[in-house]
C-alpha cells in the first residue's frame, strides 16, 4: 500500500514538471503587460484574454496559422504520395538495384541535419525556391524519406501475397492493386508516418529561419521568434503566441497518440 | 513470356520509386555532393569563385587556426559533456518513471499522455516557456524563494549563469527525450515472462534484487537503443541552444552543431562557409562511427 501511494507521488511529481512550462504558457498569456513584469507568481490576479485576441488578430497570428497549416499540409501529403508508392514498390515488386535503393534510403538517417542545412539553402538560391513554400517543402519531405519508407515497406510486407494474386485474377493493374488493397491495409502506418511528419514540421524552425525572409510568408515559430527579437519583446505576448502554437500540437497528439506511441516503437525497433 | 513480365514488373518498380528517387537524387545525393565539395574550399557565399584548400579547413578546425581551433576545442569537450550527460539522465529518469507506470493501472495512459507533452511539443515555444521560467525574476526562482530553497535560486537567471547554463540546457534536453525512453522501457517491461519474476521471488529474492539482477539484464539491449537514440539527439541537436542561449553566457554552450551553424549563417563576409561545411562533415564521421558502434554490438550479442 505504502508503495503505491510511493509510485504516484513520483509519478504525479514528474507530471507536474512536464505540464510546468505549459501552465506558464497559460499564466503568462493571461496576464497582462504590467503584471508579466513582476516577480514570476503563476496565477494571474487580473486574468485577461485580452493579450491572446491581441495576438491572433493585431499581430496576424491568423496568418501565420495559415502559412504554417499550408506548410504542414503540403508536406503530409507529398510525404504520403510519395513514400507510399516507393514503399509499394520496395515491399512488393521485384526490380534490380531495389536493395541498393532502399539502403542508400536508410543511410540518409545518418546525415546530421547540419550538415544538410547549407547546401540546402544554397540550392533553393540557384533553383530560385529560396524564400518560397515549395523551397521548405521539398526538403521537409525527403527529410522524411528514411523513416517513412522503412515504416510503409515494413507495413506493406505484411499483406498476404494471396491478396495479390486474386487482385490480379481480377484483372486489376498495378495501381489499381496499390490503391485499392494495399493502401486501405496499410492505413495506421499511413497515420503515424502523418503525425510523424506534421508535428516535426508544424515545429520545425531552423531551415525555415535561414530560407524564409519575407515576413508575409512566416510560419509560427518564425513569427514567434520575430517577436522575441523586437526591441521590446513583451512575455505576455511571447506566451499567448506559444500557446497558439503549441495547443494544435496538443490536441492532435492527445486524438491520435495510438498511432505516435505504434510508430516511435516501430522506428527503433526497425 | 515470363521475362516479359518480370521486366514489366521492374519497370512498374522503377516508376513507382521515381519520385522519390527524384527529390533525393536534388535534395540528398546533390546537397551532401555539394557540402563535401565546399568543405575543401573558401568562400563568403558572394564572391563567384571558390579557393581550393584541400583539408585546411579540416586542420584550421582541430588545431592550426588561432582563432577557431580554441573555440572549436571547447565547443568538442562541451559536446562531449552533452553526449555523455543526456543519455546516462535519459536512462536514469525513464527506465524507473517505466518501471512506476507499469506498475500501475489506474491514470497509468493520463500519466503517459501528460509524459509525452514535452516530448511532441520540442520547439521554439516550449524553450521560449522554459526562457521565461529560468529569468532572473523568472518562476523557478519565485517558486524556490517561497518554498524556503532562496539560496538555490539564481539571482543572474539559470541561463544567465555560465555555471548554470549549460547543466540547464541538459535538464530541458533530457525531459524531451525522457519520454520515449521511458516508452521503450514501458513495451519492454511487458513483454518480460512474469513467470520468471515469480521465481526469483519464490527462490527469496528482493524487490530490488529482482529489479537489478533479472529485470534490469533482460531489458539491456533497451537501455542500447535508448543510448544511441540519445547519443544522436546529444551531438546532433543545436536548436535548443540555438534557441535558449544562442551560445551565451559569453559561449560557454556553445556546441559543435551551433559553431557550424554560425560559420554558414552569421559570419558576414568572412568566407566561413568551407569550415562550416568541414564541421559539418566531422559531425557526420562522428554520427557513422557511433552508428558503427552500435552495428558490432548489437551483432556481438546476437
Amino acid at each position: 500500500m505504502k508503495a503505491r501511494v510511493f509510485v504516484y507521488v513520483v509519478l504525479t511529481a514528474y507530471a507536474v514538471i512536464s505540464l510546468y512550462p505549459f501552465a506558464l504558457m497559460v499564466s503568462g498569456a493571461l496576464k497582462d503587460a504590467a503584471e508579466v513584469r513582476l516577480d514570476g507568481h503563476l496565477i494571474p490576479s487580473d486574468p485577461t484574454l485580452a493579450t491572446l485576441a491581441h495576438t491572433w488578430s493585431e499581430l496576424h497570428f491568423f496568418t501565420y496559422f495559415g502559412n504554417s497549416l499550408f506548410v504542414t499540409g503540403l508536406t503530409t501529403v507529398g510525404v504520403l504520395v510519395v513514400y507510399s508508392l516507393a514503399g509499394y514498390a520496395f515491399a512488393v515488386l521485384r526490380f534490380p538495384g531495389r536493395r541498393l535503393l532502399y539502403g542508400m534510403f536508410l543511410a540518409l538517417l545518418f546525415v546530421p541535419g547540419i550538415t544538410m542545412l547549407l547546401p540546402v539553402v544554397i540550392l533553393q538560391q540557384k533553383l530560385g525556391l529560396i524564400g518560397t513554400f515549395p523551397g521548405i517543402i521539398l526538403p521537409f519531405v525527403n527529410g522524411t524519406a528514411p523513416l517513412s519508407i522503412m515504416l510503409l515497406t515494413n507495413s506493406f510486407r505484411t499483406v498476404p501475397a494471396e491478396l495479390k494474386e486474386s487482385a490480379r485474377c481480377d484483372g486489376a493493374g498495378e495501381l489499381r492493386t496499390f490503391w485499392s488493397i494495399y493502401l486501405p491495409i496499410g492505413r495506421p502506418a499511413l497515420i503515424t508516418i502523418a503525425l510523424l511528419t506534421a508535428v516535426p514540421t508544424w515545429n520545425e524552425y531552423v531551415l525555415t529561419r535561414v530560407s524564409l525572409n519575407d515576413a508575409s510568408r512566416y510560419t509560427l515559430p518564425l513569427a514567434l521568434q520575430n517577436l522575441n527579437s523586437s526591441t521590446a519583446p513583451q512575455e505576455n505576448v511571447l506566451m499567448a503566441a506559444s500557446l497558439i502554437i503549441v495547443i494544435p500540437v496538443i490536441i492532435l497528439f492527445v486524438l491520435l497518440q495510438r498511432y505516435f506511441v505504434n510508430g516511435l516503437q516501430g522506428a527503433v525497433k526497425g | 513470356m515470363a521475362s516479359r513480365f518480370r521486366s514489366r514488373e521492374a519497370w512498374t518498380g522503377y516508376l513507382f520509386v521515381l519520385p522519390a528517387v527524384a527529390l533525393f537524387a536534388v535534395m540528398g545525393l546533390y546537397t551532401v555532393g555539394y557540402g563535401l565539395a565546399l568543405s575543401f574550399a573558401q568562400w563568403n557565399g558572394f564572391t563567384p569563385k571558390w579557393t581550393w584548400v584541400g583539408i585546411g579547413n579540416y586542420l584550421d578546425l582541430i588545431y592550426r587556426d588561432p582563432a577557431i581551433a580554441p573555440v572549436v576545442q571547447a565547443a568538442a569537450l562541451r559536446t562531449l559533456v552533452v553526449m555523455i550527460a543526456v543519455p546516462v539522465l535519459t536512462v536514469l529518469v525513464g527506465f524507473p518513471l517505466a518501471v512506476a507506470l507499469n506498475h500501475i493501472t489506474r491514470l497509468r495512459a493520463a500519466f503517459r499522455t501528460v509524459f509525452f507533452l514535452p516530448q511532441v511539443t520540442a520547439g521554439i515555444a516550449l524553450f521560449y516557456a522554459w526562457t521565461y521560467a529560468l529569468q532572473p525574476d523568472g518562476s523557478l526562482n519565485y517558486i524556490l524563494r517561497h518554498l524556503g530553497l532562496g539560496s538555490i535560486a539564481q539571482p543572474q537567471g539559470w541561463l544567465g549563469n555560465p555555471s548554470t547554463a549549460l547543466p540547464t540546457l541538459i535538464v530541458v534536453m533530457v525531459l524531451g527525450s525522457v519520454p520515449v525512453a521511458m516508452l521503450l522501457y514501458l513495451t519492454g517491461l511487458q513483454s518480460i515472462d512474469q513467470s520468471v519474476v515469480d521465481a526469483a521471488r519464490v527462490d527469496g529474492a528482493s524487490g530490488v534484487r529482482t529489479m537489478t539482477s533479472i529485470i534490469w539484464p533482460l531489458l539491456l539491449p533497451i537501455t542500447g537503443a535508448v543510448v544511441m537514440l540519445n547519443l544522436r539527439y546529444a551531438l546532433q541537436d543545436f536548436q535548443t541552444f540555438l534557441l535558449m542561449t544562442n551560445g551565451g553566457p559569453g559561449g560557454h554552450t556553445l556546441v559543435l552543431g551551433l559553431e557550424s551553424y554560425n560559420l554558414a549563417f552569421v559570419s558576414g563576409f568572412k568566407p566561413t562557409l568551407g569550415l562550416s561545411s568541414a564541421l559539418g562533415w566531422i559531425l557526420f564521421v562522428v554520427a557513422l562511427l557511433l552508428a558503427g558502434i552500435n552495428l558490432r554490438v548489437l551483432r556481438s550479442r546476437a
